[in-house]
């Protein structure tokens, strides 16, 4: 067989039977051998799109997501959505065509140093420059990319290499390696959660990543606690949690936020103390000792100090470190905290306020569905007003912040799980940078609910220009924006637009009723800004909100 | 400060490149690098001397993370393997 046959090979083996990508000269022998295999092969429109629509296929699913591209322009559109896996710890591998080893080097026709240009934005990349190569090379982009802390691993092939004859190889599928768990300090953080007055649960993506929600339910039983999440999350803890209060961080809620400023323990369960979470540095948590629990050694002390921390399988290391705790005062001050600095939904005016609506949208969508995000003023909407009950249901560009994510993650997402409903909240600024995904949808007939927030500004930069450049506002208008719905439309795609409160709940019903893909378009107040806020260089209890 | 790590990597062609990548990106400044092959040929002996007021631990912490390192060690008076 060729080398090309026998990257199909690989794939099925390791159990893909999704791909995601574009074709192009460098990478044609590859999709030559699509056409005879069994593996579904989805294409996009752009490789960006391809790669985000594999990462929330990855994401929604804790599979591997894969998508193809080939050399030069293919290659180089997919450095952005390498980068969004590596920040966000996404399992991705990345497999791109690459002109003839004759002629590398040569500044051939499509040729650029992908390998080089993907060094800042992989776990790892590979180049296989024998066929005898491929098989095992391909594999232990798989095994790379599960094991440990997940990430996107690229591997180049040669145009020759997938033209080349090998003979079918027997390679064993090579496991994935599992850091050993070290539970050494275990018994100090016992001491630590039993000795504390005000312990707080600050909740990350490696949660959910490690499998570990149940574990994590139990611990926060047996050490009953308050919790926080950040935006990749969201959706651990259990939603009949009594002591949960929310995402932290630069548009958290005030409880959450209050909380850990006022803590004196801190267990960071699986998150990475991002800027966005902390603000000042020096002023977050400051009366708290810390408890990290991680499987990446690099992120202990990184940011912030740990007093005691523990690496490995959060499966094992939660209930090591289970112990009852003695804060009953504690518990009721956050309760206190959270009842004080609940959300209010009254809302002057008949124009729809975004953060009611998408409540409304979160009550009426059903229970298992998945929301995939954009990058914005949408995005903290979500993040504050809807629920959800697991990170594998809000697919939200974390790290990264990736404006053109939300469409094509859920793309990804509906694929992996075609029984559930699949939502992908967008912006007006958003929505356009991969806009070219409609035709995916169209292609597919993918039930992809779209719901456009749209107040004709990029939302986010524009608060910021308000609020911290002296309302100059440059380059944020968008007010000469297409027609959505009749864009949508062009793409067979059915869709509406409202702009009043009342419409919403009768809009919401349309939309889910609608047998097919459906895009909502809802206009809302350009004046309407996302509230609380820490502004740039605050420490987290100097929240700005609305009335002050 | 300055800093000296002794770096075992696997023999691959952008090996030298990630290396250089990371100390970049993490903020250390490059002050010495040298370079032998392994009799086998299989391997690289790497010393590369860094300097920064960081921590040299949030460097080697994420050199050791990198697939083509296979061994890293502090060469100064407390040394330590940090990865075997």
């Amino acid at each position: 067989m060729k080398g090309a046959e026998l990257v199909l090979k690989v794939l099925q083996q390791q159990g893909v039977d999704t791909i995601f990508g574009y074709p192009g000269g460098a990478i044609m022998p590859i999709y030559d051998a699509i056409y005879h295999s069994t593996v579904k092969h989805y294409l996009c429109r752009h490789e960006q799109g391809g790669a985000f629509s594999a990462i929330g296929y990855a994401r929604a699913s804790g599979k591997v997501g894969v998508c193809l591209a080939t050399s030069g322009p293919g290659a180089t559109n997919l450095i952005t959505s390498l980068a969004d896996a590596l920040l966000d710890s996404v399992p991705l591998v990345a497999i791109t065509g690459q002109v003839s080893q004759a002629v590398m080097g040569t500044d051939a026709f499509q040729e650029v140093d992908v390998l080089g240009l993907s060094l800042g934005v992989t776990k790892h990349s590979f180049m296989v420059r024998d066929v005898n190569e491929l098989a095992h090379t391909l594999q232990e982009a798989f095994r790379l990319a599960q094991s440990g802390r997940p990430g996107p691993v690229l591997v180049d092939i040669p145009k020759d290499v997938q033209l080349a004859e090998v003979s079918e190889p027997e390679w064993p599928i090579l496991p994935v390696a599992r850091l050993a768990t070290s539970l050494t300090n275990a018994a100090k953080a016992r001491q630590l959660i039993a000795q504390a007055k005000k312990p707080i649960a600050y909740i990350g993506g490696g949660v959910q990543m490690a499998d570990a929600l149940a574990q994590l339910q139990a611990f926060l039983a047996e050490s009953e606690m308050p919790s926080v999440t950040t935006l990749k999350g969201m959706g651990s803890v259990a939603r009949a949690n009594p002591h949960y209060l929310g995402m932290l961080g630069m548009h958290g809620t005030q409880a959450a936020n209050l909380a850990v400023q006022q803590s004196d323990l801190l267990i960071c369960l699986g998150a990475r103390f991002d800027d966005r979470v902390t603000g000042k540095l020096d002023k977050f948590a400051p009366h708290a000792k810390v408890i990290h629990v991680d499987i990446d050694p690099a992120e202990i002390n990184k940011v912030r100090f740990a007093d005691c921390a523990l690496l490995g399988d959060m499966k094992q290391i939660l209930p090591a470190i289970s112990t009852a705790t003695q804060c009953a005062d504690w518990l009721a001050h956050c309760q206190q905290l959270k009842q004080q600095y609940g959300w209010r939904y009254d809302h002057p005016g008949e124009r729809i306020f975004a953060p009611l609506m998408l409540k409304q949208l979160s009550e009426r969508m059903p229970d298992n569905s998945v929301v995939c995000c954009d990058v914005g003023q949408h995005q903290m909407w979500v993040a504050q007003h809807m629920r959800f009950n697991s990170p594998r249901n809000h697919l939200s560009s974390g790290g990264l912040g990736t404006m053109g994510f939300g469409l094509p993650a859920a793309i990804g997402a509906k694929l992996a799980r075609p029984q559930d409903t699949v939502i992908a909240v967008s912006g007006d600024g958003s929505f356009m940078m991969n806009v070219q995904e409609l035709g995916t949808i169209k292609r597919f007939r993918l039930q992809v609910k779209i719901v456009i927030i749209d107040n004709q500004r990029l939302g986010m930069v524009k608060q910021w220009q308000q609020l911290f450049f002296n309302e100059r506002y440059s380059e944020t208008d968008l007010s000469d924006n297409p027609d959505f719905v009749a864009l949508a439309a062009a793409f067979a795609i059915p869709g509406h637009t409202i702009t009043r409160k009342d419409e919403v709940a009768s809009a919401l019903e349309a939309m889910f009723s609608w047998p097919g893909p459906y895009l909502l378009h809802v206009r809302i107040d350009e004046k309407d800004n996302v509230w609380p806020l820490v502004p740039p260089g605050a420490a987290n209890e100097d929240m700005l909100t609305e009335t002050n | 400060m300055q800093h000296t790590l002794n770096i075992t990597t696997r023999n691959e062609a952008s090996v030298v490149e990630r290396l250089l990548q990371v100390t970049r990106y993490r903020g250390y400044q490059l002050a010495g690098l040298a370079m032998t092959p392994l009799t086998d040929r299989a391997g690289l002996q790497i010393t590369l001397t860094v300097q920064s007021d960081k921590p040299i631990t949030l460097l080697t912490s994420q050199l050791v993370k990198l697939y083509d390192v296979q061994q890293l060690e502090l060469a100064s008076a407390d040394v330590a393997v940090l990865r075997a």
